[in-house]
């Protein structure tokens, strides 16, 4: 890892660490290494704020430690696993149960109401359908949406959607959740709203890792690392500023 | 086949391509439009193959028509060749005095033939090497060999053979191959009951003079010497038949023009010979008007069952359309905003629909001769069953350009109009929404203009319904009254929810399709083909609607299912949550099974009604008598009653029922200018009427059938038709009804006999082809009724009851062989019954087949929006597999969606058609003689409903698979 700056310590236990994790893609003749022998770790309660220029591999780091896409060397190691030694069936449950995702793009099943996205995450760990309605409810109440729990994606606004997107990814309680630009959408008073929540949930102990392009929300994180070119360049630990 | 619709198709094709040359001349609509096409080819391909699938069976029912007309006019080159017009004469001085006065058209310009020859009818029999084979019904001819040869020439006359000599005879092939002899062998032949050997001296092609004969059969022909005939027949104390044979000038079909001309020229020179008998007969003409109508008839037919394909090829285009409006909602509603017209949204998709079509056209042309192809085989062998021996028809693959250019017109001019109006709407997309791929704001009242609108058009619909069922008029009766409550949906909608008003304007259609035939019983009278495709339409349409408004409600039995925790259960809870979420796609891919299912499990309905009622229908047809022989009338049995029931049949008949015949023409009283019907009359005595076949109707006047039967074996001036009089093959229409009055026509005198209709008898089969001539109408009445029609009457029929346990057809095979002198042909009434039930069954077969191509079409069409719904689904099941949906549940969930969607379509359909042939069981006059419970076909509707749903799931296994590969950071496109 070719990381510089003040290096974090922490007396957590690490929920995730990647080792010389090295991700490729091709196009034709060209390859690209989005992600160059990556070494992280990842601390239980942590709010992590990975920022970089455009290309630098913010999104291709969120995507492979999450297990979403394949590397093409190194490993991650979640509860003492490789991610990569696991099947895609395992991979799958292991995202269930583990973790929560957060999109720029909320990304919503639009054919679904509010608190059916949200309960989604209960019902794919086994929980039956009446708790995983009322934990849903109970979920979306906590982030303002309690009235809205039955409309479509399409009937709510950009921070209503996002808010749902939020109590979906953290319903399940997950041990970490992955958000990617989740202010990326919304207008400042939304996003300031968003990041607000992020920041309440993660003083209660939510592991927390989001790629962002906004200098304020970076520094708002409890640790901030800068990408480029497929390096982390910078890893600090830092008190948060306030939002 | 119909030429008269092709000025308006090719007006409209005409116009389309001058609006797409047009729209073309627009450089950034035709960028976008174009390259729209060619982005994706394989999408373009599956989008190319629903219009596909429309254009080939529009130009396979045309082909069908086409070939069967060619078939029949096929008959015009075999059998009659250059014969035009005949005049027949029973006494050989008549005949003389006929050659005579008509020798003078030898000179007219317009006649290249006159022939006079004598025949008669004869069996003939070839006995060799313990082998004996006979064909009782062959026509023996004695002419000139030489003036034969010469007949119509230049154009062969299809008698070019050296004169056989005194012990020598010529015979065609037909003749040849029933007796399975060929030139120098030796055959008997029964001249009026004496035997005659002759050595075959040539076999000739049943051709022209070759194949002549009576009317427009093919027949069985061997010719002699003159001499031998007459002086056979002078033996015997009778004369043979004489007939003139004229040729117009010009080919087979060149001379057909001809014919009213030459007729009259020799009704002119034959004078008071026509009164006296010798009337001229166009034989000719008659097979042409008679194929064009078999042709028209049968390709309607086709027709009917193709629109119901067509219409599921329609809502294809309909579907594929908006969603590819919906994929590219977001482009559409950026386009609009820097400036793209909404007229320029449309011109866009409809050079991309004018694409589409003329894919279509050129693809679906091929596809559907060879569609056609197909069907003309089967349809000709099924049609062929009806028919015995050397009656059936050649088959004959006839592809007209009329055809061709309608069928492609039509197929191209339907896609590009479905496009244009789809697009219409898609044009209206508001900017915003599109962009931001929100929902379109939602109008909380109707419109004034709309509503204005709704209330003109339901009051027109209502006034227009009003003369429509007043008349029982079927197409109409069924559309306007739908249409006006579909109309009144927004007016309703002002007054209640718009989920109620279209409930109700739904249950209001439904609910008429289902019950108008109770209130108008005589809506199915006019056999129209559009009063069934309108119905069927308004019922699938009606019922989809109300489905797509109630899902929730009709989901509740399995909600359960929906919610259980299990990788099983989010997978069926997605497979729901699409469907009912995209009301229209889904409504329309429900339409599209359900109006092909509901028209497959009619007809398998049908069927199954038929079958169960065979036992019925052949106590209905034969009342008991189980064998009708007839023989000729040249060498009649001279007292059948005693001669058939004694000797070796002692034991075996019981009781025999003499039957005389006689050929007339008939008019049909439903119709007040139809062409003449070919009838036989069928003359019957006292045992027949004293154990009569079951009638469907009769004179009200009258206690009971069987005072029917009295009064029409007791009085001339009463008949009987049967319940199919006058039927062409088409949907069943109004039978003729008790008390009308029939005209019959003595074909050689022109005589008129007029008759008044006592009773319909359910089932005539027991008469079909008693004249051994082609089929003829039967119409029933007393022996010394026919008599004074004053047609030639021949006593050659009977029909025989046998004892208990009587092998039939041992029976039939021995006196087949001990009358053979007479040229007895023997029938099995109740397998004649059971083979009328056979053809029936397998030709709805065929149409199944058919309409098994519009369910293609449906299978087809779940099998697009799965593929397009993958792509349009990406960024969503990215997102579950991120939540941590297994790959084999995105899976399973694609191929239960369109399990879902296709059970719902198939099940509406089924209950639809099991219905509705339940009140046509009930109600309709064609069903009255089917004394049975109400049948419902369970094993063949499930074999139907299995194989379709098979067939959807397989269409979905790619599409499935293709989503269950998406890789979860790919589809979220979170990009750097």
């Amino acid at each position: 890892m070719a990381a510089s700056g003040k290096r974090h310590a922490t007396n957590q236990q690490p929920l995730l660490r990647a080792e010389s994790v090295t991700k490729i893609y091709r196009t034709g003749q060209q390859e690209v290494k989005a992600l160059d022998r990556l070494d992280i770790t990842v601390r239980s309660g942590e709010m992590l704020a990975v920022m970089g220029p455009s290309g630098s591999g913010k999104t291709t780091l969120l995507n492979c430690l999450s297990g979403l896409d394949d590397i093409d060397g190194g490993r991650v190691l979640v509860e003492g696993r490789d991610l990569f030694a696991m099947s895609d069936h395992e991979r799958t449950a292991h995202r269930a149960r583990a973790m929560g995702f957060i999109f720029q793009a909320f990304n919503l099943i639009p054919v679904f109401n509010a608190v059916e996205n949200v309960e989604l995450p209960l019902l794919l760990v086994g929980v039956k359908a009446r708790e995983a309605r009322t934990r849903a409810t109970e979920m979306l109440t906590r982030v303002g949406l309690g009235e809205r729990a039955a409309h479509r994606p399409n009937e709510l606004s950009g921070g209503e959607q996002q808010r749902v997107a939020i109590a979906r990814a953290l319903v399940a309680r997950p041990a970490i959740v992955w958000a990617d630009e989740p202010t990326g959408n919304l207008d400042t008073v939304m996003a300031t709203q968003v990041m607000d929540l992020l920041r309440q949930l993660n003083d209660e102990g939510q592991t927390i890792v989001l790629v962002t392009h906004d200098l304020a929300i970076g520094h708002s994180a409890k640790r901030l690392v800068r990408m480029l070119d497929g390096h982390l360049v910078h890893d600090e630990m830092k008190e948060r500023v306030p939002g | 086949m119909y030429p008269e619709l092709l000025p308006w198709l090719v007006g409209l094709f005409t116009v389309s391509v001058l609006l797409t040359a047009f729209l073309l001349t627009r450089p950034v609509l035709r960028r976008l439009a174009m390259r729209q096409v060619v982005r994706r080819p394989t999408e373009t391909a599956l989008v190319a193959l629903g219009s596909v699938l429309g254009t080939a069976l529009i130009l396979a029912s045309l082909v069908v028509g086409d070939s069967l007309d060619r078939s029949v006019r096929q008959i015009a080159y075999d059998v009659l060749g250059p014969v035009d017009e005949t005049v027949r004469s029973l006494s050989l001085e008549q005949g003389a005095d006929v050659a005579r006065r008509l020798a003078s058209l030898a000179d007219d310009p317009r006649v290249d033939g006159l022939l006079t020859v004598y025949g008669d009818q004869a069996s003939a029999v070839v006995e060799s090497g313990g082998r004996t084979a006979a064909e009782p019904r062959a026509l023996v001819w004695e002419l000139d060999f030489a003036e034969a040869a010469e007949f119509g020439a230049p154009h062969p006359s299809g008698l070019d053979a050296e004169d056989p000599g005194a012990d020598g005879v010529v015979i065609n092939e037909n003749l040849a191959e029933s007796l399975g002899v060929e030139a120098g062998e030796q055959v008997t032949f029964y001249l009026y009951e004496q035997p005659f050997d002759a050595v075959i001296s040539a076999v000739v092609p049943a051709e022209g003079l070759g194949g002549v004969g009576r009317g427009a059969s093919v027949n069985s022909n061997a010719y002699f010497s003159p001499g031998t005939l007459t002086e056979a027949a002078a033996a015997a104390g009778r004369d043979p038949t004489t007939t003139t044979f004229v040729s117009n000038r010009g080919d087979v079909e060149e001379s057909a023009p001809l014919t009213d001309e030459i007729k009259a020229a020799m009704e002119g020179a034959l004078g008071p010979l026509v009164a006296e008998g010798a009337a001229v007969a166009t034989p000719k003409q008659d097979v042409l008007d008679e194929a064009e109508e078999a042709g028209a008839v049968l390709g309607s037919v086709f027709l009917l069952i193709g629109s119901f394909c067509i219409i599921a090829g329609v809502l294809l285009l309909v579907n594929v359309f908006v969603m590819l409006a919906g994929e590219r909602r977001g482009q559409l509603g950026i386009m609009r905003a820097i400036g793209l017209r909404r007229r320029y949204v449309t011109g866009q998709f409809a050079i991309e629909g004018a694409a589409y079509a003329a894919i279509a056209a050129v693809v679906g042309a091929l596809v559907g001769v060879g569609i056609g192809r197909l069907v003309v085989s089967l349809a000709m062998r099924i049609l062929n069953s009806y028919e015995a021996g050397e009656n059936q028809l050649a088959i004959v693959f006839h592809v007209s350009p009329t055809s061709v250019v309608n069928g492609v017109t039509a197929g191209f001019v339907i896609a590009f109009v479905t496009v244009v109006i789809t697009s219409v709407r898609i044009a209206r997309t508001n900017i915003i929404a599109a962009i931001r791929d929100l929902e379109p704001p939602v109008k909380h009242r109707t419109r004034a203009r709309l509503t204005v609108l709704s209330v003109v058009a339901t009051a027109a619909f209502v006034a227009a319904s009003v003369p429509a069922i007043a008349t029982s008029e079927g197409a109409t009766t069924y559309l306007f009254p739908s249409l006006a409550a579909v109309s009144a949906v927004p007016l309703l909608a002002r007054l209640m929810p718009l989920r109620a008003a279209l409930t109700a304007a739904s249950l209001a259609v439904l609910g008429w399709a289902l019950l108008a035939n109770t209130v108008r019983p005589d809506i199915y009278d006019d056999a129209s083909t559009a009063t069934y495709v309108v119905l069927g339409c308004a019922l699938a349409f009606a019922a989809v609607m109300l489905v797509s408004l109630h899902q929730s409600v009709l989901l509740r039995p399995v909600r359960r299912l929906v919610e259980r925790p299990t990788q099983s259960g989010l997978a069926a809870r997605l497979a729901i949550a699409y469907p009912t979420a995209k009301a229209f796609r889904t409504g329309s891919t429900l339409a599209m099974y359900s109006v092909v299912f509901l028209v497959i499990v009619l007809m398998t309905q049908i069927m199954a009604v038929m079958n169960a009622g065979v036992d019925r229908a052949v106590v209905s047809a034969t009342a008991g008598w189980s064998v009708r022989v007839d023989y000729s009338a040249s060498a009649p049995i001279d007292d059948p009653e005693s001669e058939l029931g004694a000797g070796e049949f002692a034991g075996q008949v019981r009781e025999v029922t003499p039957i005389v015949v006689g050929e007339a023409m008939g008019d049909d009283p439903r119709v007040v200018a139809g062409p003449p019907l070919p009838v036989v009359a069928v003359g019957f005595s006292e045992q027949l009427a004293a154990s009569p076949l079951e009638l469907d109707s009769y004179l009200p006047s009258l206690p009971n059938a069987q005072a029917a039967w009295d009064l029409v074996y007791s009085d001339p001036a009463y008949v009987f038709v049967e319940a199919f009089y006058g039927s062409t093959g088409g949907p069943p229409g109004e039978t003729v009804q008790p008390g009308s009055v029939i005209t019959l026509t003595d074909p050689r005198t022109g005589k008129q006999n007029e008759r008044v209709v006592a009773g319909v008898v359910a089932d005539g089969t027991a008469f079909y082809n008693i004249t051994g001539a082609g089929f003829r109408y039967p119409i029933l009445m007393s022996a010394s009724a026919v008599e004074t029609l004053g047609v030639d009457v021949a006593q050659s029929s009977a029909l025989l009851r046998t004892a208990p346990g009587v092998d039939i057809s041992e029976l039939t095979t021995s006196l087949q062989g001990t009358y053979l002198t007479n040229g007895l042909v023997a029938t099995d009434l109740r397998a004649a019954v059971e083979e009328t039930y056979s053809a029936t069954n397998q030709f709805f077969r065929l149409m199944q087949g058919y309409l098994a191509l519009g369910l293609l079409v449906g299978i087809t069409s779940l099998g697009v929006i799965m593929v397009r719904a993958v792509r349009e689904r990406r960024r969503a099941i990215g997102v579950l597999r991120a939540l941590g949906y297994q790959a084999r549940t995105i899976r399973r969930a694609f191929l239960a969606e369109s399990m879902f969607v296709a059970v719902e379509g198939v099940l509406i359909g089924a209950v639809l058609g099991v219905v509705t042939t339940w009140l046509l069981f009930r109600n309709s006059a064609a069903f009255a003689s089917f004394d049975i419970p109400y049948p419902i076909a369970w094993t063949q509707i499930g074999v139907l409903v299995g194989i379709t749903l098979v067939a959807s799931l397989l269409a979905t296994v790619g599409p499935a698979r293709r989503a269950a590969a998406i890789r979860p950071a790919v589809a979220v496109r979170i990009a750097d």
